[in-house]
């Protein structure tokens, strides 16, 4: 068991600011960008051990230049969390997409593991 | 395939934020609808504001692990602010209170003693006590006495934070059982200004706009409104409206600059109290360029006048009330020449003279409202309303819209913002205050009480004649030992009220008088009490509360309060078993019924044969998940349901229309409904044809508040503040909220990532101001009034930015309170404190 915090958020950037919004995320502690949408939206999350810092961070994102609005939208937290548990899983039905969201290597990875 | 939990959960956390920005991850819903989840999800109003956004609360052995903004809401969308995002923690501070607390010396009650633990029923059972000796002594003054002149020493504070169920039983124990009106909410010191100018113009509370607006405006106008920090999911719309909407425009007041401002065309930082000058002007540059909808204004409205220099709602001695000449707010008819004429030395050159404000900004201001097409949404929260001139100021507002006619229709209207998350649904609708009853109805008309009398089978005379005392009476009446026992239910009104030395505290510590307070945690106003109530809070009990729409929302209890506290609907209903009603009522009232002799109180209130209707049941949600309601355990019936649906015999019985709600169990279904809810449909805007079920086919508008439906544009002129600076006290004092702290910091100073986001109060000044006084960022400073003083480091950046002669302050911080700085002047009219102007100095500490 151990303590596991995690906080996704929406950060809405300015289109012509989006690679750079992007790689100032990318540099803090704890802090992966998942995808980004066409009109410069990005989702993100947040893990932390030290869940203190976790507000700071996130109203950390507003200073950032070219950010125009950041949204919370997803919150967790458990102290006693047993998070190699694992779960049963039935295969995926890869449905196609018709979708324009970008996908981060890592996000792709994970759905494809 | 295997996931971990940990990956199950970062998943869960991409897909919600994924659907917040209208976008699917691909395959990710699968995998997720693939796994077992063993968080039960459910969907609660959030606790803080009133703007009402929905989250989903997800529950795990009993507590409460997550929070998501619910996609499914109208209102945030998925989206929340960051208060809302930590709301799963507000229940888990480390100081929860879970036994009652009594002070005590030896064993026995003590006011000056330390605080004991000690069970239910004795801490009711000490308060039953001190409570009877207060209304035996009042039985005994009020001897022969009509109902219209009744007096108590009974009072209660509650709270636009309370659900409707327990508004609504505090307001039925006090004014029916206790026989006392002095219960008031701390919505009194929010929304009270904004409730006199509805009443004055329209003749019944509530905006006539809904969110719907902020998608339909052409343009914005904040009026001492900070939106981005006090509703960041409303400036979220704006925002998006603002950068996708051709052409669309925002305007921002304030005395201040803040981080409104930065998306801001045209910002306008005044002198305080000015306002009432730009709004002034804005009128008269319509009529001076005939830009009034003469159409309209002939058919649905009608010109008032206002008594004027009515003094500061300071206590009578004070010597600015021994120097005013008016008094109340009697109005008397005018012709619109006479109007034209009120308004007319409010030219271009006054208002940017008294104001401050640059020309050209003021000008594109009037020339944005008296654009013959542009759909304005006017926003507003505590600017306007903690303001000595408050339902004036509301009012003028509504004068611009209903010169043009820009009001009651899509993207066009004045929309009062509130604070609390039940304001409107709670304090207002079910009338928490010490003047109202149950849906606009009054305690000072005969008919009015006799019609609450009659849904709860009381018999006439029962309910007292007299408005009781308002929030700052109360403190006052306190010290001054007329109101002896006194019940604090859901607020902090220590830290709230203004003048903390001078006229809250004294009371509290008056020997004179027993105070009890419910609270979760142990805040200044529960440690300042003799008896200290551990309370359930939020998601703890069955709730619903009504946001600044008129939305109404419900939730299901979802988890257990800790220890022994219990909801404050259990609060109130069990303090009521503890009276037989020969300790509450005279003889004569007795025996106009003579089968209430030997009941006790809450049997004639709540187990009357309607509240306790509902038989225990299962709470189910439609997957099939149970839910546990406490109340209903202990009762034996389902108490919330009984008394909104006796609630609804107010809105469904009487001649008054427009607060119409569903019944109990649609509420439960569906992510709120605006009232009034109308043959099962509910209403978007107010007063307008096409929209609301009560204007007919061709009658374009009708303001059916009042008698002729016509609304009133009411004429007042500028008034100075309270308390400017002058020679000594040289800078003004403006107190509000930051974004990651609500009111009192009860709850969010105990979430550790709000309080490690912003610490402590910090007291916002201009550069050269700081430098002045040989001040710099990250000093501390001296804050001092003539009433008091504190100590707070200066901050001279970031996000808000004073002009020179202006201080902010913000008052959530237990550690730096403000309120002994400041003044408690009131609106006359409204008894609504002006948080926001007083005079102050600063020193280096």
């Amino acid at each position: 068991m151990s303590k596991y915090n995690i906080c996704s958020a929406l950060v809405h950037a300015k289109l012509e600011q989006i690679d750079s919004v992007k790689q100032t995320l990318l540099t803090q502690e704890g802090v992966e960008v998942h995808a980004q949408t066409e009109d410069g939206r990005l989702i993100v999350t947040i893990e932390d051990e030290n869940r203190k810092k976790v507000g700071e961070r996130i109203m950390g994102f507003y200073e950032i230049e070219g950010v125009l609005s950041a949204s919370m939208i997803y919150q967790f937290s458990d102290d006693d969390f047993n998070e190699q548990e694992s779960l049963e899983t039935k295969p995926a039905q890869n449905k196609p997409s018709q979708d324009k969201t970008i996908l981060d290597e890592n996000t792709k990875e994970r759905m494809s593991a | 395939m295997k996931m971990t939990r940990r990956e199950f959960v970062k998943n869960n956390a991409i897909a919600a934020t994924a659907t917040a920005a209208g976008v699917t991850i691909p395959g990710m819903k699968e995998v997720l609808a693939a796994s077992e989840d063993k968080i039960r999800w459910d969907k609660a109003p959030c606790r803080f504001c009133g703007t009402g956004c929905s989250v989903l609360v997800g529950t795990q052995n009993g507590k409460i692990v997550a929070t998501q903004g619910d996609p499914d809401a109208p209102v945030n969308k998925g989206l929340n602010c960051i208060k809302g995002y930590f709301l799963s923690k507000i229940m888990y501070g480390k100081d929860r209170l879970t036994k009652p607390l009594l002070r005590k010396t030896n064993g026995v009650y003590d006011k000056e003693g330390e605080f004991e633990e000690v069970s239910w029923d004795e801490a009711f059972e000490i308060m039953a006590v001190k409570w009877k000796e207060a209304m035996k002594k009042d039985m005994a003054a009020n001897k022969g006495k009509p109902a219209d002149k009744l007096t108590s020493s009974v009072g209660m504070f509650g709270s636009g934070q309370w659900t409707i169920f327990e508004g609504y039983a505090a307001s039925k124990l006090m004014k029916a059982g206790f026989r006392s009106n002095h219960i008031d909410p701390n919505a009194r010191h929010c929304m009270a200004s904004a409730v006199g100018a509805f009443i004055r113009g329209f003749g019944s509370d509530e905006p006539m706009g809904c969110y719907d607006d902020l998608e339909h405006a052409d343009a914005f106008v904040l009026w001492g409104s900070n939106m981005a920090e006090m509703h960041p999911i409303l400036w979220t719309r704006i925002t998006d409206t603002r950068l996708t909407k051709e052409d669309c425009e925002v305007h921002v007041l304030s005395t201040f600059k803040h981080r409104s401002f930065d998306l801001a065309d045209n910002p306008i930082v005044f002198h305080p109290q000015t306002d009432m000058v730009i709004l002034n002007y804005i009128a008269n540059h319509i009529i001076q360029t005939k830009a009034y909808n003469k159409d309209f204004i002939a058919k649905h409205v009608n010109f008032k006048k206002t008594p004027t220099d009515i003094g500061y709602g300071l206590r009578p001695e004070h010597e600015l009330e021994k120097k005013k000449t008016g008094k109340g707010g009697k109005l008397s008819g005018i012709s619109f020449e006479e109007y034209a004429k009120s308004v007319e030395k409010y030219t271009l050159d006054y208002a940017h003279e008294i104001t401050g404000v640059p020309k050209k900004n003021l000008q594109r201001l009037a020339e944005l409202y008296a654009h013959p097409t542009k759909k304005i949404t006017s926003l507003w929260t505590m600017g306007f309303n903690q303001h000595t001139r408050g339902v004036w100021t509301n009012g003028l507002m509504y004068n611009v819209h209903l010169l043009t006619g820009k009001i009651s229709q899509p993207g066009n209207g004045p929309f009062s913002l509130t604070g609390q998350p039940s304001a409107c649904g709670t304090a207002r609708e079910v009338g928490t205050f010490s003047h109202r009853l149950p849906a606009d109805y009054v305690v000072k008309k005969k008919a009015h009480r006799e019609f609450a009398e009659k849904i709860w089978e009381l018999p006439e005379g029962t309910v007292p004649g007299k408005p009781g005392y308002h929030a700052v009476l109360q403190n006052r009446m306190l010290k001054d030992s007329k109101l002896n026992v006194y019940w604090v239910m859901c607020n902090n009104n220590v830290q709230a009220a203004a003048n903390l030395n001078e006229e809250t505290l004294p009371g509290y510590r008056n020997p004179d008088n027993f105070i009890v307070t419910s609270d979760p945690y142990p805040t200044i106003t529960a440690m300042a009490s003799d008896l200290i109530l551990p309370t359930a809070m939020w998601t703890e009990k069955e709730g619903a509360y009504g946001n600044a729409e008129r939305r109404t929302q419900f939730w299901r209890q979802q988890v257990s309060a800790p220890g022994e506290s219990k909801s404050d609907l259990w609060q109130l209903m069990e303090f009521s078993k503890y009276f037989k009603m020969e300790d509450v009522w005279p003889a004569d009232l007795l025996a106009k019924s003579p089968q209430y002799k030997g009941k006790t109180l809450f049997n004639v209130l709540f187990e009357n044969g309607y509240v306790n209707q509902f038989k225990q049941q299962t709470v189910m949600d439609d997957r099939g998940n149970k839910y546990q309601n406490d109340e209903m355990d202990d009762f034996g019936f389902y108490a919330q349901k009984g008394l909104f649906e006796e609630y609804r015999r107010f809105q469904l019985e009487g001649a008054k229309k427009g607060h119409e709600q569903a019944d109990f169990d649609t509420y439960h279904k569906v992510r709120g409904l605006r009232w009034p809810v109308v043959n099962g449909k509910e209403t978007l805007w107010r007063y307008a044809e096409g929209y609301d079920p009560y204007v007919k086919k061709g009658e374009g508008f009708k303001f059916y508040g009042k008698k002729d439906g016509k609304a009133n544009i009411i004429t007042a002129p500028y008034e100075p503040a309270a308390e400017s600076p002058d020679a000594e006290y040289d800078l003004w004092l403006s107190t509000g909220r930051v974004l990651e702290h609500w009111h009192s910091g009860t709850m969010t100073r105990r979430v550790p990532e709000l309080y490690r986001a912003f610490p402590d109060a910090v007291v916002f000044m201009h550069p050269d101001d700081a430098k002045a006084r040989g001040l710099r960022r990250g000093l501390t400073a001296k804050i001092i009034s003539r009433r008091g003083e504190i100590e707070a480091q200066v901050e001279t950046r970031g996000r808000n930015r004073p002009p020179k002669g202006l201080v902010f302050v913000p008052w959530f911080d237990a550690g730096r309170l403000i309120n002994k700085v400041t003044l408690d002047a009131t609106d006359p009219l409204s008894k609504e404190t002006d948080y926001k102007k007083c005079a102050i100095k600063i020193e280096k500490a």
